[in-house]
């Protein structure tokens, strides 16, 4: 009999208390390996979004940011500056514009006339936001995909009374986000996900072509080839787009050209969005491309929402790395008391196999192995039970870690469903179109790769051999005369 | 050959100082068979684990074939154990997990003997002790006392030691399967040209050995002892 069958069978002479000891090292090993496969999905999704978007800068007016907000709008001039700025690759420029469905904004006109007389625009009709310094306001065949819903309605009924004499406005439903672009990307930088039919081609040239998003199209029963109007200029479906939440696929992009044709804005941009050569240069090129187009005229910012996700994954990150490292510390802790136990249990044993002639090293690999085999057992169940719970247990860590950070990420802009302010409730700039932290965060999907669970066994039989190592070291200092004089 | 020279061994207790092996000497020439009888707690284990090379004397020596065991390592008096000597316990002391064959085969696996001759040598051993064919292979829990010491023999003689330490080889044995054990020694002693030491209490055991020595208080004197021949004419 080898020394490991000599081990394997010493790891099943107590068949009760083998079983014991591998159910405790199952929770601590699945644990361990639960943590790093969550660890592995959110390093994977950082590394993921910083290769996306970690180098993209968005540059708004001074003041403004999307629909709120004051100021001058930005150039074609700046657009110019901000490509000179050195490590800058690509300049995009952006145009937004809000629709409205043409019947409704009529309505609702005639209604604000009729109450107050002299109110053409502003909240009650829907014309713009507060500010609303870079957004035009045009009409459209399209209807909104995104229902008010509560927060609409409680926003309409707080603001669709005003100046009226309780005159009740009709029914709207919530704007349409269009944006002209000056390249296949949305407005986080990150390339659209075109679903059906192709992209426009060439987004610097006008077009009467564009791009919708799936549920707005799904709404108005439109397919590649269809038409629509905006300001009754009929513009046919290209595409399709899929940008992952519903807020999102509530909007519709035209080239840039047409966009501030429509807006009757030639070279008025909403927001530029920059694109920096490496992560590195990002923060350099920021602090230079702020002084290009002065402090006075725009902010440049670094995707915040994407910051705020990214810094909160780290955390997940490092609270998962940090628990992977402590449930395998208890596994190790687990063997080392162990198997110090079982060698002051067969001291007599190990006394005797040593008076017979076994040395030191041959005693001491036989608990090593032992230990091994009990952790392998442990190890099988552990990955089961991690096979099955890591997508949990990342979800949990990822939720309660990220519960304020998305509050806060979401809530940036104003509360939509309002009319005249678009949002189905995500709010803009804070979530809809720019990607919305929380959609970032919850994609994140762990799952048990047999690559990350044998890293995590690897590391967990390395704890292991170093947890039996100091048991088996004892045996070294069992002396036989010490144990056979006992009889 | 063994030659015991000045063998001291005290112990603390307390204040006092014990010494339950003193100022012993010796020889024994190859293929003795010798035993040493003396009242519970006169020193023979204590004796036998020096000899055996299980403990360190205080001082003297004990020389196995003109090598001295005062001057060896921890892993050249391992060696020496594997190689020179088989203990046989009066508890048996064999591993309780293990089968009878796989008990006589730990020592040879520490020798480094291949699997298939280790095997076969084991097989040949319990033979020689007259262990049944069919308790090869059961486990040693479920082994009678009597069959435990032969598979215990067995395990001492695995690889064919110059000197058989045998401390109370019968003290736990009826009578007729000490009586058994007892020839069992003598023919090893015999037939292998092996040295064997039995400590015993067993007058029977003491009066068929070639040698008999005594130790009282930590002092060895050699009692007149029939020779193996004398006592086959005898009887």
């Amino acid at each position: 009999m080898s020394v490991l069958a000599r081990s394997v069978g010493n790891a099943f002479r107590n068949k009760v208390r083998t079983g014991a000891v591998v159910a405790v090292l199952a929770v601590a090993i699945g644990l361990a390996l639960s943590m790093l496969v969550a660890n592995q999905a959110v390093a994977a999704k950082v590394t993921e979004l910083n290769a996306s978007v970690g180098t993209v800068l968005t540059v708004n007016p001074a003041g403004g940011q999307g629909f709120e907000g004051g100021g001058e709008p930005l150039t074609a001039e700046q657009a110019a500056t901000a490509a000179a700025v050195p490590n800058v690759t690509d300049v995009v420029g952006t145009k937004a514009l809000r629709l409205r469905n043409a019947t409704e904004a009529a309505a609702q006109a005639a209604a604000s006339t009729q109450a107050s007389g002299t109110q053409a625009a502003g909240p009650g009709g829907g014309q713009g936001g507060p500010g609303g310094q870079s957004t035009t306001t045009l009409t459209t065949s399209l209807t909104a995909a995104v229902d008010a819903g509560t927060l609409g309605n409680r926003n309409q009924a707080a603001e669709g009374t005003t100046g009226s004499t309780g005159t009740t406005q009709p029914a709207r439903s919530l704007p349409i986000t269009a944006t002209g672009i000056g390249a296949q990307v949305d407005s986080t930088g990150k390339a659209l996900e075109i679903t059906e039919g192709t992209g426009l081609s060439d987004y610097t040239a006008e077009s009467s072509n564009a791009l919708l998003g799936t549920t707005l199209a799904e709404k108005n029963g439109l397919s590649v080839g269809s038409t629509f109007t905006i300001n009754d200029q009929t513009y046919t479906v290209g595409g399709l787009f899929d940008a992952g939440t519903t807020f999102g696929n509530n909007a519709l992009y035209v080239t840039l050209p047409s966009a501030q044709t429509l807006a009757e804005l030639p070279g008025e941009l909403s927001t530029m969005i920059v694109t920096v050569d490496t992560l590195e240069n990002v923060d350099s090129t920021k602090a230079a491309l702020q002084d290009a187009l002065g402090t006075d005229k725009a902010d440049v910012t670094q995707g915040q929402n994407l910051e705020t996700a990214v810094s909160s994954l780290d955390s997940v990150k490092n609270i998962s790395f940090i628990a992977f490292v402590a449930a395998l510390g208890t596994a190790g802790l687990i063997i080392l008391l162990i198997m110090v136990m079982l060698v002051r249990e067969r001291r007599r044993e190990i006394g005797v196999l040593k008076a017979i002639g076994a040395p030191n090293r041959t005693i001491g690999l036989q608990f090593v192995l032992e230990a091994l085999v009990l952790v392998a057992l442990g190890s099988v169940v552990g990955a089961a039970v991690a096979s099955f719970a890591s997508g949990g247990i990342a979800s949990a860590l990822i939720s309660s870690n990220t519960s304020t950070t998305t509050a806060a990420t979401t809530g940036r802009g104003m509360p939509g469903g309002a009319a005249g302010l678009p949002g189905g409730g995500a709010g803009f700039p804070g979530g809809g179109p720019f990607g919305g932290a929380s959609q970032l965060l919850t994609s994140v999907t762990a799952s048990a790769s047999p690559g990350v669970i044998a890293a995590g066994i690897a590391a967990v039989f390395g704890v292991a051999i170093i947890g039996a190592l100091v048991p088996a070291l004892l045996t070294a200092r069992i002396r036989p005369i010490e144990v056979l004089r006992g009889e | 050959m063994i030659e015991v020279k000045n063998l001291v061994r005290t112990f603390k207790s307390g204040d006092r100082t014990i010494k339950p092996v003193n100022d012993v000497s010796f020889e024994l020439e190859q293929g003795t068979l010798a035993s040493i009888v003396g009242k519970s707690g006169s020193g023979k284990s204590t004796l036998l684990s020096l000899l055996g090379a299980l403990d360190k004397p205080t001082s003297g020596d004990v020389v196995v074939n003109g090598v001295s065991l005062a001057s060896m390592p921890d892993g050249k008096l391992t060696e020496y154990r594997r190689r020179d000597i088989g203990f046989v316990f009066q508890q048996f002391n064999l591993i309780p997990n293990l089968s009878a064959v796989d008990n006589v085969m730990l020592p040879m696996e520490f020798a480094g003997v291949r699997k298939a001759v280790r095997l076969a040598r084991a097989k040949e051993l319990l033979e020689q002790v007259q262990l049944d064919p069919e308790k090869h292979v059961r486990r040693i829990n479920r082994l009678s006392g009597g069959e435990q010491q032969r598979v215990a023999i067995a395990r001492a003689l695995a690889n064919e030691p110059k000197l058989i330490l045998a401390d109370e080889p019968t003290g736990n044995l009826d009578e007729q399967t000490g009586e058994h054990i007892i020839e069992l020694l003598s023919s090893l002693s015999r037939d292998h040209n092996t040295t064997i030491l039995v400590v015993t209490h067993d007058r029977q055991l003491a009066n068929k050995t070639d040698r008999r020595f005594r130790l009282q208080q930590g002092r060895l004197t050699e009692e007149p002892a029939r020779t193996r021949v004398a006592a086959a004419a005898t009887a």
